[in-house]
């Protein structure tokens, strides 16, 4: 009896459930759409801060001073430590390897040019282009720097350079020249003219394998840039993790904080020293927490919206089947057995809409996704459903309609069977 | 006693006072939310732009190849960019240290810098009237004999500075001995080369800016950090319009179940209409009174939910931004017309269902 009233109900009344339903769709789409993009939001800007540039440094303890203006070096240190190439395999096995999400090793030396007049030498740096450091990760010295841009292509093979446009302006050099590199006369062919907009400029990138081979330092870096997700600083993270009571040094180590991701890495990799660049990292914290922070608020807004929708629209939907109620009371039933009775439908339809709601909504958070952050590849099907927030999304849902619909069927199971028939049209 | 509209008005929302306030309180919700929502929408732009002030110089000023610039440059490059941009001058030189080490100086005005790049980690900044205080970068301190009597030799010329910290930032000035730019230009004879100028706002701002730093300082080479000021652009741009899609997505939600709500009131008040119909009222005037009675509603819900709309937004924004988004008198229009818009379909809909039926019929109980 109970089941057959169900789906009768379901069955025979669908203009009244449409409402209802409707404003649950609605409420469950705004709300998925809105916590799918900010549980996501963190990943897009970070990948949008990557503009700044790697936000930790690594460089060899045991350095000598660099003598820079402007990015120039402007006396070379002959000499010099280095790190070594090899070594950055051991990067895969720190707390937060996952959260690397870019490396950018290279190697500075300056190479004697045969041929181009009064310029004899060109200062060389060797780095990775797109170099596959593992299955998840291909990286190199592109993906730390968007903002390059080349006219050309970037060196595929080990006798191929690409030129920053200050430099190509000095030695006058264009796309498929020759030039002849190192005590050995090595030929490497031009292949790309890069406008870097930095100190990059003035300078020749090639494959590090190359490089190494010019300079005679096989294996050698003499400095890696590296791009991590990190969590904004707070008083905790600035602590010396050293001075900390160990339970407290588990935490800060677990948290990646720029500082412990840099501590991990000076751990891993002999001989190197690790350190945040306070110019990325100070301020991408900072924006990356005021932007996610807009964001869960919105979605606490559209929470508050679809809360107030589908309630508003539950407590309308019952509020017209007072005559239902009367009848069912009339007729013998008991306070429980119908409350019970319209609970179920409001679940279920909680459920039904709610489900669809959360397809809907998926989809529309991928599809502004990918609108909005045009060019973060193509959208993977299997990455637009998030499992989490079915139950979440669906929970809420029904908590929302029943609490709804609670105060128009109290009020109606209140009153008196035969005064609400008789006054109902 | 005459029967006017305004009366019947009056009676029907006051006698109705539960349903009355659940439309009101339905309309204020929508109100607010969407004044809420237009208000950090609107100053969303400002507030972002305002944390992209953190990242530093996003213009810089130079002379032709690294030659000294004329002695005003500062001066006259503040009045160029404006007031609200933050302009630091530098000057270098490779000095030695006591152990023989190369190392770059710079010459530079503290308090400059000290807005310009805020994210630099420094033990203590040097007080305005030392002349001989210097900031040490962390990796040039290891370079020196002695951190609160560096000697450092440039042409000759000695001059021993007062190491007043450390200055630690991860980047080239970690290898950089920063002087007060006085006893720089004394010590070495070079003045300042390098202009940074952090120009708040967007691109187009910072290009607004570069074209009169251009017309006001010929000769000089001007130039923006690219990355920054695109960086900056895009960001804001893609927040933006994220802001806005999630604008209109819950404006509709809310413009839906408001709807909802309205219009099932009026369709419960079936027997009202059928025995205004009886008693001779045309369906001119019957809609006539639902309309008047939803305007009504809508407005005072317009006006409660716009004070409550903005303090939401003030409090939102105060809680994020940390600083407050003042109430916008421009959102006002678009709420108004967005209430009005629900408030009037909720109240014709309904009408025009009800149109086709019977009042006899109605009051019969059917």
């Amino acid at each position: 009896m109970f089941f057959r009233l169900l789906l009768e109900s379901f069955r025979r009344q669908r203009r009244r459930k449409l409402l209802a339903g409707v404003a649950i769709l609605l409420g469950t789409t705004a709300v998925t759409a809105m916590l799918a993009l900010a549980t996501t939001i963190g990943d897009r800007i970070h990948k949008e801060l990557a503009v700044y540039g790697a936000n930790i440094v690594v460089y060899p303890k045991a350095d000598l001073l660099d003598v820079k203006i402007g990015g120039m070096n402007v006396k070379p240190a002959t000499g010099g430590a280095y790190l070594h190439e090899t070594d950055l395999e051991k990067l895969k096995t720190i707390f937060w390897a996952n959260n690397i999400t870019g490396l950018s090793p290279e190697l500075a030396f300056d190479a004697p040019l045969a041929g181009h007049g009064e310029a004899t030498s060109v200062p060389v740096l060797g780095v990775w282009f797109q170099h596959a450091f593992s299955d998840a990760l291909t990286t190199g010295a592109i993906a730390l720097h968007p903002w390059w841009k080349v006219s050309g292509s970037w060196p595929t093979a080990a006798n191929q350079a690409v030129a920053g446009a200050g430099l190509a302006r000095r030695l006058n050099l264009h796309v498929g020249d020759q030039i002849s590199l190192g005590s050995a006369g090595t030929a490497v062919t031009v292949t790309g003219i890069a406008s870097t907009g930095d100190a990059y400029d003035a300078k020749l990138l090639m494959p590090v394998e190359a490089a190494q081979g010019l300079a005679g330092l096989p294996n050698d870096i003499s400095r890696m840039d590296v791009s991590a997700r990190t969590k904004p600083e707070d008083a905790f993270a600035r602590k010396d993790p050293d001075s900390l009571p160990a339970a407290q040094r588990e935490i800060w180590y677990c948290r990646p904080y720029a500082n412990s991701i840099a501590y991990q890495i000076r751990e891993a990799i002999p001989g190197a020293q690790a350190e945040q660049v306070r110019r990325v990292e100070q301020s991408e914290g900072t924006v990356l927490e005021r932007i996610s922070g807009l964001m869960w608020l919105i979605s606490a807004a559209a929470l508050l919206a679809a809360g107030f929708a589908v309630s508003a629209a539950m407590a309308t939907a019952i509020l017209e089947r007072r005559a239902e109620i009367g009848l069912m009371r009339s007729l013998g039933a008991s306070r429980g057995g119908i409350a019970m009775l319209f609970y179920t439908e409001t679940g279920l339809l909680a459920v039904l809409a709610g489900g669809c709601g959360y397809v809907i909504g998926s989809g529309l958070a991928a599809f502004l996704g990918a609108r909005i952050f045009a060019g973060d590849g193509p959208v993977v099907l299997s990455t637009v459903l998030n499992p989490v927030l079915l139950p979440v999304v669906v929970g809420l849902a029904v908590l929302v309609a029943v609490a709804g619909s609670t105060p128009s069927i109290r009020t109606a199971l209140r009153m008196d069977p035969t005064a609400i028939l008789r006054a109902d049209a | 006693m005459k029967l006017t509209m305004w009366s019947m008005l009056r009676r029907s929302i006051a006698h109705r006072r539960a349903r009355s306030l659940s439309a009101l309180v339905a309309l204020t919700v929508s109100a607010g939310v969407a004044t809420a929502l237009l208000t950090l929408y609107a100053d969303l732009d400002a507030k972002l732009h305002h944390e992209f002030r953190n990242f530093g110089a996003n213009v810089v000023v130079t002379g032709a190849t690294g030659a000294s610039l004329p002695l005003d440059s500062v001066a006259r490059v503040q009045a160029a960019a404006g007031a609200d941009a933050t302009v630091a001058g530098f000057g270098y030189a490779v000095a030695t240290t006591d152990r023989g080490t190369e190392v770059v100086v710079a010459g530079t005005d503290f308090s400059a810098i000290k807005r310009l790049d805020s994210w630099w980690s420094v033990d203590a900044w040097p007080v305005a009237g030392e002349a001989d205080a210097a900031l040490l970068g962390q990796r040039a301190a290891n370079f020196v004999a002695d951190e609160h009597a560096v000697k450092l030799v440039y042409a000759g010329k000695t001059v021993t500075l007062h190491g007043v910290g450390r200055l630690r930032t991860g980047g080239d000035e970690d290898s950089r001995i920063y002087m007060p730019m006085a006893a720089f230009t004394a010590w070495t004879g070079a003045r300042v080369s390098v202009v940074e100028v952090q120009v708040p706002g967007g691109a187009a701002k910072v290009e607004a800016a570069i074209a009169r730093l251009k017309t006001a300082l010929p000769g000089l080479q001007v130039a923006p950090v690219r990355q920054l000021v695109e960086g900056e652009s895009r960001i804001v741009d893609r927040t933006h319009a994220l802001m806005y899609a999630a604008v209109l997505l819950i404006a509709l939600t809310v413009g839906v179940s408001v709807l909802a709500t309205l219009s099932a009131s009026v369709l419960e008040r079936r027997r009202d209409f059928a025995l205004m119909k009886a008693l001779g009222g045309s369906q001119r005037q019957l809609m006539g009174l639902f309309l008047l009675e939803a305007l009504v509603l809508s407005l005072g819900g317009v006006a409660a939910g716009y004070v409550v709309g903005s303090g939401l937004a003030w409090a939102i924004s105060e809680g994020n931004f940390g600083t407050a988004t003042l109430p916008r008198v421009g959102v006002l229009p678009l709420v108004l017309l967005l209430n009005l818009l629900v408030a009037v379909l909720a109240a014709i809909l309904p009408v025009r269902v009800l149109r086709g039926l019977q009042p006899a019929a109605l009051l019969k109980g059917e």
